[in-house]
């Protein structure tokens, strides 16, 4: 209960600020809440998401024009034009999430920027839509018979629906769904490979966060009673931006704190720095600008994570609540071949990486890849897995072709694999690292994630997360961040991951490495555990001992192509592979 | 979030409450962003300003709105709620005195636009009781352009101007009264402020043909059009507006604006008015005192907007102080009264006679055809 | 529209895009070395054309004191620093540097009254002011951030555009300036006619972008600069210093920008603010041209210009929509044909 204090605190104080509060600051709350929630939908889409966009006062036009126009021009009730926006907002990203979402990098900013222009002028230059001197009369919000005229009545409205949003927010977040829109930033190739529909996700908190601005702008339209561009221009969404950013993107009070600071400190600035300069200049901006070059030097992960750091030390959630075991997939009988890879050849422009590869492994064997540096393992494991896929021959998986699919529905069908450079979200816990490799075994969807409605199977997530890391022999570090574990266990992690998915092929790349002498004992024994379950696994690890003491066949790569395939007593005796790690013996 | 909320206590314990038996004047601006360069004059003027009117002290408060509706209604509702002002001057542009009325009048504090378009207080109806206005409204300055026009002869007008609510209300207001004057509009084209070139815009214009051509801006963007028309070597009239009357327009523009004509308040060519006009001896002393605060022929006709307001305003408050004290309700409805029954009021743009069905009250008077000869802005008869 | 008319179109979008060219080039030179979009580049356009609009008017231009100032910070800021390091060595660099140059800058402007020096004195006087704005803001704004994510970058660039603009309005004033042209010059050229200054523009481009690419290609400041481009912790365990570099591509784009600003000045009125648009054009080249190719993106920039200047025959109201909107499909384009494996900040 301590931990809710400040939070406690901090709502009794909004829910009695407008009783004591002067007139203007209940005013300047009501602006810092309708900013926030513009800010909240950036929080979800750059800050956890990793997807910059400039655009978003274009959605709160869009929001704001659809209530200006429908209830002054056709008096339909505000609450239809509310609906009526959600609809056009949602359809206007739908379409320009796909145009620009699939730009890459740096194009997404620009895109946003262009499209932002783009709204603002065509705001500007509809003339059913008031043009640029704007929409007079829209009427007042009521609220079942209740008129919200003033300030004060509409407060109450507008944090209602922030603090809705922000909670819907943190439950997302807190969920499957959101594990994999955390997994965006930094992490989209794995969360490809765990099944996770990166482009689905993007898309999907693309809309929230325009549909958040839809409905700040909807807010603002009923409250300000007047609707023209300039407040949807793109300095206002560079504005936007800057609140997400100052109050700290990565976390959703960030929003709140953000909006808050930036409209005080103009609204401080504003009063203050005539006082010192006199009448003559416009220094507002000047500081500003200044200020916030402070902040991103001081904090750049914005104001509250260093809030936080304030308050004593928050305790996380420190128990998973045992839940009934995932169903598991029905695995192949023993010696059922698995893959099957034939003439496979890979190519980077005029590189070639692979050539000529054939191998295959069964249910219940371990098959081991070895070779020199730079033979072309993890690029064989790349194509397989269909992170990058072949330029030409055949793959299949369980008798079927895979060569063309990607990963993600690779992995739908019982592959799973961990990395040779290991591949996690170091800021977020061991447990939630791994449950993201649990992401098809559960079906819940943003909305019932953001009721929290999908509690049960949540925790039927987690607890097989927690099964696999206990498995894997790191039960003891399931809420640290993953990121402070050593690199070898790391890569144990990545094993945990990739079991919570229930494959029957795993693919482990270097798994040994880095790890102690016990260490990699007890890792042989979970793999040799694995395969009497009936899983096949196909291995590539530098350490020979692991190896030889371990894989049933194993296949010797050169140069990108088989050298030499056979059980592993035969193999070290093959003077071809000896030549290969030896060197020549002239 | 606490912390929040401390900041917000902080900064409202720092705003030291005001002495209530001053008259208190709230000042909105469009000091920066794409109105600057109509809202600095302006700020410049309300420093000079009488700090007493009828003995009482008088305090203005001025912000700046940046050019934002939304800042504009914020700062409005600042001054309103927090300042307590008598009446709200303001703003600069028409979007954001339209965004201001509604809150003017929700607080029953009368308000005086320096903002061109008529709608802001046509028709006077329950909320514009409160709102008057200082600028010639656009229809007005509009009629002295066509008939002007009328006059030489011009039967087809192509219009450009700013891609933002000043072109947009010239627009709308030019081309009804052109139409019923029998010209006909052949183009209509849009430029921003901060476009480096209009040769597209110049050259659909010419490829019409027409016998003059309107240009909508303010300030010195509005000399590009013309610079480029003159390049591209158009021979017909041009005519600006009223928007261009400052000093850096001609600097801008030099021998590419020699004989352009535009319609302006008389304040623009206050020397050259005869003695016998009344407005001579109020816009000179307007001109006067602005430029003796910030040098010889840096007065821009929008300053004397908000000249004429605090004319207004002067003119009014001896009224009002008999209904009540300042800061209360009856001395802000006894400020609407007064300033609604204003009467000969000479200003630096006119002459005022307001009406309860006119809150403007600027009749012929308010404006001169004024033709750009020699670099100097020279009075038409 | 008939081909006199398009002929005319062309002419002055390829004009415009030769500006937008500039800029575009100096945008991905910025990127590529420090990883910053450049939005301020804007500002340096409009600094450099109204600091010589200032001196043909007989004013001294409020960006000499912004130089005094800011190399006063950067002076007070390196000497702290160079004490703490014990590198008291570095003290004089820093003197001569950020205080004695622009003193001496100082002095010239205020003592030669540069209204009355032949214009190619004025612009180099007015470059002397503008040019070492860029290295200051970059040691002020961007140097301690230099390790952080693109995005931060991103957003210290908005706040150090909008410190700039303020206090480009605080020197200049909202009112626009000319300059007079370099060349007064008028040529037939068929039916066009085509004036002095727009071949001054076309051929100082031409020849600035010739320049670069020679910078790069030839001279050891060019190759370090693509070095680190290429490479920074690599170009750093070569000895490549990445604030060197950093403080190098901010000269460059400064002096590129405001160079862009002095050519334009003669054909269009600047403003304190005009920097904005017409950089966010040149950023559009730049992006084009996926912020890495100096010939795409001049090539861009024509596009843009060509694009903007035809938009604004056909329908002047809806430019910056047609434009802007435009953009998206060549970015989708851009987008799907490079190729691009994630990327792991």
């Amino acid at each position: 209960m301590k931990q809710r204090l400040p939070l406690m605190v901090f709502l009794v104080l909004l829910a009695l600020g407008p009783l004591f509060l002067p007139e203007f600051y209940v005013t300047l709350l009501n602006y810092i809440g309708l900013y926030s929630i513009v800010a909240l939908g950036l929080v979800l889409l750059t800050g956890v998401g990793g997807l910059t966009s400039f655009g978003q006062a274009a959605f709160v036009g869009l929001g704001a024009y659809a209530t200006g126009y429908l209830t002054t021009a056709h008096g339909l009730s505000p609450w239809i034009a509310l609906l009526v926006g959600l609809g056009v907002t949602a359809g206007v990203a739908l379409v320009l999430g796909f145009l620009t979402l699939r730009l890459s990098g740096h194009y997404l900013p620009l895109g946003t920027i262009a499209w932002g222009i783009s709204l603002y002028f065509l705001f500007g230059n509809l003339e059913f839509l008031g043009g640029h001197t704007g929409l007079t009369g829209i009427p007042v919000l009521e609220f079942f018979g209740l008129k919200l005229n003033t300030g004060r009545e509409f407060y109450y409205l507008i944090w209602v629906v922030l603090l809705s949003f922000v909670l819907a927010t943190q439950n997302l977040l807190d969920s499957r769904e959101g594990r994999a829109i955390r997994a965006l930033k930094g992490g989209g190739l794995m969360a490809e490979s765990m099944g996770v529909n990166t482009a689905r996700t993007k898309t999907t908190i693309f809309l929230i966060a325009a549909l958040f601005a839809c409905v700040s702008g909807w807010l603002y339209a009923h409250l300000q009673r007047f609707v023209n561009p300039t407040p949807f221009g793109l300095h206002i969404g560079i504005e936007y931006l800057f609140m997400a950013v100052v109050g700290g993107a990565a976390h959703v009070w960030g929003a709140l704190v953000g909006a808050g600071l930036i409209t005080i400190l103009k609204q401080w600035l504003q009063d203050i720095l005539p006082k010192i300069f006199g009448q003559s200049g416009n220094f507002e901006v000047i500081f500003f600008g200044i200020m916030l070059i402070l902040v991103l030097q001081r904090a750049r992960e914005g104001i509250w994570p260093w809030l936080v750091r304030l308050v004593p030390v928050r305790q996380g959630r420190r128990t998973v609540a045992e839940a009934e075991a995932l169903p598991r997939r029905e695995m192949p009988a023993a010696g059922t071949v698995l893959l099957e890879v034939k003439e496979a050849r890979k190519q980077f422009g005029g590189l070639v990486a692979n050539d000529n590869m054939n191998l295959s492994v069964k249910a219940g064997e371990v098959m081991a890849l070895i070779g020199p540096n730079g033979a072309g393992k993890s690029t064989m494991f790349n194509c397989i897995s269909g992170v990058d896929p072949v330029t030409s021959g055949e793959i299949r998986f369980l008798g079927e072709r895979i060569d063309t699919l990607t990963s993600r529905e690779i992995a739908r069908r019982g592959m799973g694999r961990t990395f040779q450079h290991v591949r996690l979200l170091p800021t977020m816990s061991v447990l939630e690292n791994v449950a993201i490799g649990a992401h098809l075994r559960g079906s819940k969807g943003v909305l019932s994630a953001s009721l929290h409605l999908e509690r049960a199977e949540e925790a039927r997530l987690l607890a097989e997360a927690k099964r696999q890391l206990e498995r894997v022999g790191l039960g003891a570090h399931l809420f640290d961040e993953a990121g402070s574990l050593p690199l070898g266990q790391q890569r144990v992690l990545e094993i945990a991951r990739a079991l919570s998915a229930d494959p029957c092929l795993l693919l482990l790349d270097e798994p040994a490495a880095g790890l102690r002498y016990l260490e990699k004992q007890a890792l042989a024994e979970l793999l040799r555990r694995l395969r009497g379950e009936g899983m096949g696994i196909l291995l590539v690890e530098h350490d020979m001992d692991f190896v030889m003491g371990l894989a049933d066949r194993v296949v010797v790569m050169e140069f990108g192509e088989k050298i030499s395939e056979g059980l592993p007593e035969e193999v070290q005796k093959d003077p071809v592979v000896l030549e290969a790690y030896l060197g020549g013996v002239e | 979030m606490r912390i929040k909320s401390l900041i917000v206590a902080l900064v409202s314990a720092g705003t030291v409450s005001l002495a209530y038996a001053d008259i208190t004047v709230g000042v909105l601006v469009s000091a920066t962003g794409p109105a600057a360069s109509l809202g600095i004059p302006e700020k410049n003027t309300f420093a000079l300003m009488p700090t007493t009117i009828a003995g009482e002290k008088v305090k203005y408060i001025v912000l700046d709105d940046a050019s934002d509706t939304t800042t504009a209604v914020k700062n409005t509702r600042k001054l309103l709620t927090e300042d307590k002002v008598d009446v709200v001057i303001g703003s600069t542009i028409t979007p954001n005195s339209l965004a201001m009325v509604d809150i003017a009048a929700e607080a029953e504090t009368p308000m005086i636009s320096m903002a061109a378009s008529a709608r802001i207080v046509d028709p006077v109806d329950a909320k514009r009781r409160w709102v008057f206005k200082t600028p010639q409204n656009d229809v007005q300055m509009s009629t002295a352009i066509t008939e002007h026009m009328g006059n030489n002869n011009v039967k087809t007008v192509a219009f450009i101007g700013f891609s933002d609510a000043y072109g947009e209300g010239w627009w709308q207001e030019f081309s009804k009264i052109a139409e019923l004057r029998k010209m006909k509009m052949v183009a209509s084209e849009r430029f921003n402020r901060a476009d480096t070139s209009v040769t597209g815009q110049v050259l659909k214009i010419m490829s019409t043909n027409p016998d003059a051509i309107l240009i909508a801006g303010s300030g010195t963007p509005a000399a590009l059009p013309q610079k480029a028309l003159k390049e591209k070597g158009y021979k017909g009239k041009i005519y600006q507006t009223h928007g261009v009357a400052n000093n850096d327009f001609l600097r801008v523009c030099g021998k590419d604006c020699e004989g352009t004509l535009l319609p302006a308040g008389p304040v623009l060519v206050a020397a050259q008015l005869p003695d016998s006009n009344p407005v001579k001896k109020s816009a000179l002393d307007y001109i006067g005192k602005y430029e003796k605060a910030h040098g010889s022929g840096s007065v821009s006709t929008f300053g004397a907007h908000a000249w004429d307001a605090g004319l207004l305003l002067a003119n009014a408050v001896p009224a009002a102080l008999k209904k009540g004290k300042p800061g209360s309700k009856e001395f802000r409805a006894g400020l609407r009264d007064a300033l609604e029954a204003t009467k000969n009021l000479y200003a630096a743009h006119g002459v005022f006679n307001m009406t309860p069905t006119d809150h403007l009250g600027l009749d012929q008077r308010a404006r001169v055809m004024v033709k750009i000869e020699g670099g100097k802005w020279v009075l038409q008869k | 529209m008939d081909l006199q008319i398009a002929l005319l179109l062309g002419q002055d979008g390829i004009v415009n895009g030769a500006i937008y060219a500039l800029l575009a080039l100096a945008l991905v030179l910025v990127f590529a070395v420090t990883r910053v979009i450049f939005i301020p580049q804007g500002e340096f356009v409009a600094y450099g054309a109204l600091t010589l609009a200032a001196f043909q008017a007989g004013k001294t231009p409020g960006t000499l004191w912004l130089l005094l100032g800011a190399g006063v910070l950067v002076a007070f800021i390196d000497s702290i620093m160079a004490v703490r390091a014990g590198a008291p060595g570095r003290l004089k660099r820093i003197a001569l540097w950020d205080l004695a140059l622009p003193a001496v800058v100082a002095g010239l402007v205020l003592w030669l009254e540069p209204g009355t020096l032949p214009l190619a004195a004025q612009v180099v006087l007015a470059l002397a002011i503008v040019v070492p704005l860029g290295p200051m803001v970059y040691r002020l704004a961007y140097q301690p951030l230099a390790e952080a994510s693109v995005l931060v970058l991103l957003i210290v660039s908005v706040a150090v555009h909008l410190a700039l603009v303020g206090l480009g309005l605080l020197f200049f004033g909202a009112e626009g300036s000319r300059t007079t042209p370099f060349s007064e010059a008028q040529f037939a050229l068929g039916t066009l006619t085509v004036n002095g200054q727009t071949l001054w523009v076309l051929g100082a481009s031409a020849v600035l972008i010739i320049a670069l690419y020679q910078f790069f290609g030839r001279t050891l400041y060019g190759k370090a600069l693509r070095a680190t481009a290429i490479n920074r912790v690599g170009a750093r365990l070569m000895g490549i210093s990445n604030t060197m570099a950093g403080k190098l591509s901010f000269t460059l784009a400064a002096g590129i920008g405001a160079f862009s600003g002095i050519l334009i000045a003669p054909i269009t009125t600047v403003y304190y603010d005009t920097g904005f648009l017409v950089g966010l054009k040149g950023f559009v080249a730049a992006i084009i041209a996926g912020l890495v190719s100096y010939p795409l993106a001049a090539a861009g920039a024509i596009l843009v210009g060509l694009l903007e200047s035809f938009s604004s025959f056909w329908a002047s109201a809806f430019k910056e929509v047609i434009v802007f909107t435009l953009i998206i499909p060549v970015l989708v384009w851009r987008s799907l044909t490079s190729h691009h494996v994630e990327e792991e900040e």
